[in-house]
């Protein structure tokens, strides 16, 4: 495939995924108008910082009165886990320049992270990554703006219901490995166990952390792959 | 303008998560074991995003979580696309809090 070809074979890709960001741009940008930024910084922050949970947290922390510094403390402890994600993604596009990587790596978010690693090792190409992640961000950016305009008179039953939309997706993506690979399936149930332990003595941020990490870790023993490939 | 640097220095924090891999990471590994690790993370860190954190969508009302969720299981368990899974589960929710 040429470069262009694997792109546009990312940005196919994302496509559907579109319909798993927007709804929490929309839920993002209600909340922080919601909660006294204007308009411009809401937009702002899905510019800059591009990582909604917690441009999301952010603004909840914003109205309970926090300060500077537990709101920047929680944003990198809670988008921490885009070590473990940029590592994964970045192992499989080490060859390119390392100013390409430094641009690209901007758009390591768990959805990118996501799709990008559950595609045939040959197909993610830096290209390919560049192609998702421009859909992925113009609609992250896209969706706050639609957002801010829809705040005014979004019902509120449908600005509740879009919270849903991240997990769905998420769900979307592992339950057709889990189908074909029964192991697959105990590796995400010990880790939602794992998880709900380390939630009794940790933030959830870490916790979430350290589950992904033992969960994988303990995988390797017990998870038997077709093949050589990762499944898709 | 106190929100603007919040917004700047919340950005500066991310990208350094974001940009941490990209400065460490050298050679490609070729040991078999990590990188059947690095394979499995997917699976168990989009595991741990969603389970128990699905639970608290709205705090007051768990069901909504429990019952959004199993739709998208339910729905991506008979191959519907992303698409389908995600509209499901937002329409299942309306519907509760509608009732």
């Amino acid at each position: 495939m040429t470069n262009k070809e694997q792109y546009l074979l990312g940005v196919k890709t994302a496509l559907p995924v579109i319909l798993g960001i927007l709804p929490v741009a929309v839920a993002f940008a209600v909340l922080s108008e919601h909660s006294g930024l204007t308009t411009v910084e809401t937009i702002l922050m899905s510019i800059l910082v591009f990582a909604g949970a917690s441009q999301i947290m952010a603004v909840g922390m914003l109205v309970a009165g926090a300060g500077f510094l537990p709101i920047v403390l929680a944003t990198f402890i809670l988008n921490f886990r885009h070590v473990i994600m940029g590592t994964c993604i970045m192992n499989r596009i080490l060859t390119i320049p390392m100013w390409k990587k430094a641009i690209l790596c901007f758009g390591v978010t768990d959805e990118s992270f996501a799709i990008f690693t559950t595609t045939a090792e040959k197909n993610s190409t830096p290209y390919y990554f560049a192609g998702l992640i421009s859909v992925t961000y113009s609609t992250w950016v896209i969706g706050t703006i639609a957002g801010c305009a829809a705040s005014q008179f979004l019902p509120t039953l449908v600005s509740r219901s879009l919270g849903i939309a991240l997990f769905a997706m998420f769900i979307g993506l592992v339950i057709p490995n889990v189908k074909k690979n029964t192991q697959l399936g105990f590796l995400v149930i010990l880790t939602a166990l794992l998880n709900v332990n380390f939630n009794y003595f940790m933030p959830s941020s870490w916790a979430i952390i350290c589950a992904t990490l033992v969960g994988a870790f303990l995988g390797v023993f017990f998870v038997k792959e077709d093949q050589e490939e990762a499944p898709e | 303008m106190k929100i603007f640097v919040l917004i700047l220095a919340m950005a500066l924090v991310t990208y350094l998560g974001r940009v941490l891999p990209v400065l460490f990471l050298g050679q490609k590994t070729n040991r078999p074991r990590v990188e059947k690790f690095l394979r499995l993370i997917p699976y168990s860190a989009m595991t741990a995003l969603v389970f128990p954190g699905v639970l608290y969508v709205d705090k007051d009302f768990m069901a909504i979580g429990l019952v959004g969720a199993l739709m998208a299981v339910a729905l991506s368990w008979i191959n519907m696309s992303i698409t389908f899974v995600v509209i499901g589960a937002i329409l299942i929710n309306m519907l509760m809090y509608a009732i």
